[in-house]
């Protein structure tokens, strides 16, 4: 087994201490929640934080509970299984119910938290490697070296987005609560990320992301998530894609929005409004749909699966989804 | 006596095995678990680069680190090496050059592992790279690089090539020719536990050393020649072990570093593999590139195969000498075939080397071979199940190159697999995009010859019984989870009629035990088998003379049963104590009427069989397991994706000594096939493997494996302990071909290539479709001979 760097363990019992240590110790601190990804990740020499600050404390982190005016709160530090299993997700938001329970195992869903998830590392296959390996290689722009492996030219690192559960919240239309030294403020998830995946979030130095908070559904809209993965379980998906329509799937659809992920820095989001708008949901449409949705998307070689194949597995997948909508039978995957 | 009189036998029953509950419950010592006391941890240094010379190693400052008790380099182990006699072609660590990314180059002991990571850090390598050989073609045209610069035949580790019989006047009688090219990719055994040893070298001048080994016996061979100590003064003991598939075959750099980290600095040393360590050292399936020509008579007879293969080896040699032959003698079997000619070329690359897999060798040429066998069905509109039946291999044969064939029974698995699966019903008419596929196989017992020349036993079991009616069986073997140690105590209860609850199996430990040549080559069971069932009527036979006379009847006539011994002709005595004694009253009876202790040995060499041919002594084996396949599957055309609905296995395993654990290799065997059908690869960066990680390479979750139905044939080997044959490793041969028989059935096309990753079946698919709107407007094209339409 891979050694874990050392570190040192706090675990703030309040959000005002967890806080100020990550304002104390500023670059040297790592948030650990679930730790499913940082452990590993500081075992492969990715980060050596000098403090793990941890959310194990805080209860006021943990847990499910209703917003005022509708909808939900989730603490950041809440468990992707509680999250899957909560009986108000499951009725208000079942995408990402899916969404959660496909993250690796039961285990790692028992362990891994939706802020983590949220706040998930971009990923590539020359990232995610062991000191050893990347030495052998050379080391890359997202971490200790000059060039992207991916793009060689390319200015900005290619590591991709990866996290299940953020493109069904951006299409929820979820919040984030970040709080940090200088106060807190609430930004929308789809905000938290950037083009370049190696500075890929926007949280102010020393922020914390407390609470990812989920409006109520608008009424008439459906969201539907999917994966794509090499195999069933214990898998990073190489295509990820979230579908939302609003409106009269037969009468007329108001708004549709398409959120493609693992093919680029952040999540590609696409907004169809002016294609469906007044139009039912038709085969044509969703064809129409689908190609517009993998238009923007440029995958590259970040992961092992080929990107001419993800590229053309979009296109399958979000028709797929808007056939599941229709009640179509051919939309198994 | 017999050993199978009419009461009830445990042998052939289902039960869980002697050795779970420890594994089951965490109780299970794995080398890992050890702690000695003022135990130090080593580490090892391997090279970043794939081919390069080392111009200078300095490892003062790793030295110089507090907590540093050792660090050594190549030239402190010099002795080479290799498991294959012929070809010595490791060290170590490496000397003067490495050739792979992984490559081992200087070792440390220290108190601990951050200590000895730290220490690693501080070893002054400079390289200077060298051109780096990354495909065969490179390894067979650029004759100015050379990975391995003392070698014979530049970057060729061996060229095998056999003739039997004139092939072209077997094609000349073909009605139909069919020739095609495949691919095989290389894969990797993912045992669950990664290796480790723990060396100690005492001050009496001896050495211990614990290992994750499937070769205790040659093992402790190479450390006695590595560390320059006799062998009388090595001692080499086998923990549980979590799995091999072959992957622990091979001694490795760790075993000889701990040894001798321990003898400079008089403490035990462990040293145990990260995963991504496994990965370099590797030594999993050959990726073998194949060109198959085979002619077939309209009645179904095949009349003759030539078959090329080149094999790509890695930076050593492995076991890779007795791939090649593996690569080909094989292929005359399950199939009679008159004449047949191939040449297998294995060459080095910078790349970590391959070497035995489950079904070494014999996986990827049968691959080719059953979908060349449904091509030619398709081609000649035969039933592939008729052409398979129709050139099956009788028992009391012997094959084109000289095979000897004892028990068969193909034609039973076939008529199994293809009643349970519905083939017939369901081939041609599941509807689009469904399929099923049947495959057969054959696989080896056991290898005739030992890796070195030896007119010695291959197995040699030693028995113990005594007065508190225990029964010690020692032997040599390997259990690394197949169930060896199932498999001796159940014979051995068999014989003497008692419980395998009574026993102890002692294995592994070259001190204790007597030599048995290791897990390899599916020869345990029918080689070890052998031997404890002798050892156990060695045993009875000593407790049955005097157990007779007290009983007042002739020794022939006692039955051992049940813990109880009674003359046959008598059952309503089993359980009178006035006319039988207990097994443990027999023990002490016996003990009494000698004044001797109750033990033997009993050992196993195979026959001697002679061949009519030259370059034959790898390949024949006492026996040849048998095995049928059906997968049933759905493509999806829009992905590509395949899944596999269901897959039944018949396995011809002569007989099922424990079924419950021939089931287990069974489907141990098909999950493997599915691995390697549909998921795993190996994927280079230039020479940098691409994904040393179980999260990276993909082996196969429970999600991903279908319901495995396994149908066990037994034929009774006249040969084999109670005619039980091999069932672990001949039973994956027939899943991969299976799989993409059954994708041809769904999709019509054919898979050449392995894996069928999603994105190969839908260009396959997109071909086929262009193909045909294309036939569709142009003139009617000629039909092809044969039906080898590559992917």
């Amino acid at each position: 087994m891979m050694r874990l760097p050392a570190f040192d363990y706090r675990v703030p019992r309040e959000v005002g201490e967890a806080v100020s240590l990550l304002a104390e110790y500023g670059e040297d601190a790592k948030v650990l929640a679930g730790g499913t990804d940082l452990l590993p990740s500081m075992k492969q020499g990715l980060f050596t934080p000098k403090v793990l600050v941890s959310l194990r404390g805080m209860a006021e982190l943990r847990g499910i509970r209703d917003a005022e005016g509708g909808g939900l709160r989730v603490g950041a530090a809440t468990t992707l299984r509680d999250v899957a299993r909560d009986p108000r997700v499951l009725a208000l938001y079942p995408a990402l119910a899916d969404a959660c329970s496909t993250v690796a195992t039961h285990i790692i869903q028992g362990t891994g938290t939706l802020g983590g998830n949220v706040l998930l590392d971009t990923r590539c296959t020359y990232y995610n490697q062991s000191a050893f390996w990347r030495t052998a290689l050379g080391f890359c722009l997202k971490k200790g070296g000059d060039v992207c492996h991916v793009a060689r030219t390319s200015p900005t690192c290619m590591a991709t987005a990866s996290a299940d559960t953020v493109p069904a919240l951006i299409l929820m239309g979820a919040n984030a609560r970040l709080v940090g030294a200088a106060g807190e403020r609430v930004v929308p998830v789809e905000s938290l990320y950037t083009d370049d995946g190696r500075d890929w979030n926007t949280l102010r130095p020393g922020e914390l992301l407390t609470e990812v908070l989920l409006p109520p559904p608008a009424p008439g809209s459906a969201i539907l998530h999917r994966k794509m993965r090499r195999r069933q379980a214990i898998d990073y998906g190489f295509l990820l894609a979230a579908v939302r329509v609003d409106g009269d799937l037969a009468g007329g659809l108001t708004d549709a929005r398409v959120v493609v992920s693992c093919v680029g820095p952040r999540p590609v989001v696409t907004p169809l409004g002016d294609l469906v708008a007044g139009r039912p949901l038709t085969a044509e449409l969703a064809e129409e749909i689908a190609h517009a949705a993998a238009r923007p998307a440029a995958p590259l070689t970040t992961h092992g699966v080929m990107p001419s194949y993800r590229k053309k597995m979009i296109r399958v997948t979000v028709r797929r989804a808007l056939d599941t909508l229709r009640g179509e039978p051919s939309a198994a995957v | 006596m017999t050993d199978r009189p009419d009461a009830p036998s445990a042998l052939g029953q289902r039960a869980g095995k002697i050795d779970g509950p420890p594994k089951v419950t965490g109780a299970a010592v794995f080398a890992d678990d050890l702690r000695l006391p003022r135990m130090l941890i080593g580490k090892i240094l391997r090279s970043p680069h794939a081919h390069a010379r080392i111009a200078r190693i300095d490892v003062s400052r790793a030295r110089a680190l507090p907590g540093v008790h050792a660090v050594i380099t190549g030239e402190d182990l010099p002795e080479r090496y290799g498991v294959i006699p012929v070809s010595q072609d490791e060290t170590a660590l490496k000397i003067g050059k490495v050739r792979m990314v992984g490559d081992e180059v200087a070792a440390v002991a220290a108190v601990d592992e951050d200590t000895a990571l730290a220490a690693l850090a501080l070893i002054e390598v400079d390289y200077e790279p060298l051109p780096e050989i990354l495909t065969v073609e490179d390894a067979l045209t650029r004759s100015d690089v050379l990975i391995h610069e003392d070698a014979k035949n530049g970057n060729v580790t061996k060229r095998v090539f056999q003739r039997y019989g004139n092939v072209d006047e077997g094609f000349a009688e073909a009605d139909v020719i069919v020739e095609d090219e495949y691919l095989y990719e290389a894969s990797t055994h993912v045992p669950l536990e990664t290796h480790c040893a723990v060396g100690h070298y005492t001050p009496d001048g001896k050495l211990t050393v614990w290992s994750s080994t499937q070769i205790p016996h040659y093992l402790h061979r190479y450390l006695a020649r590595v560390l320059g100590i006799d062998a009388a003064r090595v001692r080499v003991i086998k923990p549980e072990v979590g799995a091999g598939y072959g992957g622990k075959s091979d001694p490795f750099p760790l075993e000889f570093c701990a040894a001798e980290l321990s003898r400079r600095t008089g403490r035990p040393v462990k040293i145990a593999y990260t995963r991504e360590e496994v990965f370099y050292a590797h030594r999993g399936r050959h990726q073998f590139k194949m060109w198959l020509k085979m002619g077939v008579k309209k009645s179904g007879e095949i009349t003759a195969i030539d078959y090329k293969c080149w094999l790509d080896g890695g930076a050593y040699s492995s076991f890779g000498v007795v791939t090649s032959y593996y690569a080909g003698v094989f292929m005359t079997l399950p199939y009679t075939l008159p004449r047949y000619r191939f040449e297998a070329i294995r060459v080095f690359t910078n790349k970590p080397p391959a070497g035995p897999k489950r079904g070494h060798g014999a996986i990827q040429p049968r691959f080719a071979l059953e979908l060349h066998i449904d091509k030619a069905a398709a081609a000649l509109g035969i039933d592939p199940v008729d052409l398979r039946r129709r050139n099956c291999v009788e028992p009391g044969t012997e094959t084109v190159n000289g095979l000897r064939i004892t028990s068969v029974a193909l034609k039973e698995c076939l008529d199994a697999v293809t009643k349970a699966s519905g083939y017939h019903e369901k081939r041609g008419r599941l509807g689009p995009n469904r399929g099923i596929g049947l495959a057969a196989s054959t696989y080896m017992c056991g290898a005739n010859h030992s890796i070195y020349a030896s007119e010695g036993p291959h197995s040699t079991v030693q028995m113990k019984l005594d007065r508190s009616g225990q029964v010690a069986i020692f032997s040599g073997t390997a259990d690394i989870g197949q169930g060896s140690v199932e498999m001796l105590g159940r014979i051995a209860a068999e014989v003497l009629g008692i419980s395998t609850r009574d026993m102890r199996v002692v294995e592994g430990d070259t001190d204790l035990t007597p030599v048995d040549l290791g897990s390899y080559s599916s020869r345990v069971t029918f080689m070890a088998g052998n031997a404890v069932l002798q050892a156990a009527r060695r045993c009875r036979d000593q407790l049955a003379g005097p157990v007779a006379a007290k009983l007042g009847c002739a020794p022939a006539d006692l039955v051992f049963r049940d813990h109880r011994i009674w003359p046959g002709d008598h059952p309503e005595w089993k359980d009178d104590p006035a006319h039988s004694l207990s097994f443990r009253q027999g023990v002490e009876v016996a003990e009494a009427a000698t004044g001797q202790g109750i033990g033997a040995m009993g050992s196993y060499r195979p026959p001697r069989i002679g061949s009519r041919f030259r370059q034959t002594s790898v390949g024949p084996s006492p026996a040849y397991s048998f095995t049928a396949q059906v997968a049933e599957v759905t493509v999806d055309p829009e992905t590509g994706e395949i899944s596999i609905d269901r897959i039944w296995a018949a396995h011809d395993c002569g007989k099922a000594i424990n079924p419950q654990v021939v089931e287990g290799q069974v489907e141990g065997c098909v999950y493997m096939g599915v691995g390697e059908a549909l998921l795993e690869e190996h994927v280079f960066r230039g020479a940098l493997y691409q994904s040393p990680s179980i999260l990276e390479y993909k082996i196969p979750t429970s999600l991903d494996t279908p319901p495995i139905e396994v149908l066990l044939v037994e034929s009774h080997d006249p040969e084999g302990p109670f005619g039980a044959k091999e069932a672990g490793e001949g039973p994956q041969l027939s899943t991969v071909p299976a799989i993409a028989n059954a994708v041809w059935d769904a999709t019509g096309v054919w898979m050449n290539e392995t894996p069928f990753l999603p994105e190969r079946v839908l260009k396959a698919l997109e071909a086929k479709r262009k193909a045909e709107a294309k036939g569709r407007t142009a003139a009617v094209a000629p039909a092809p001979r044969g039906s080898g339409s590559g992917t």
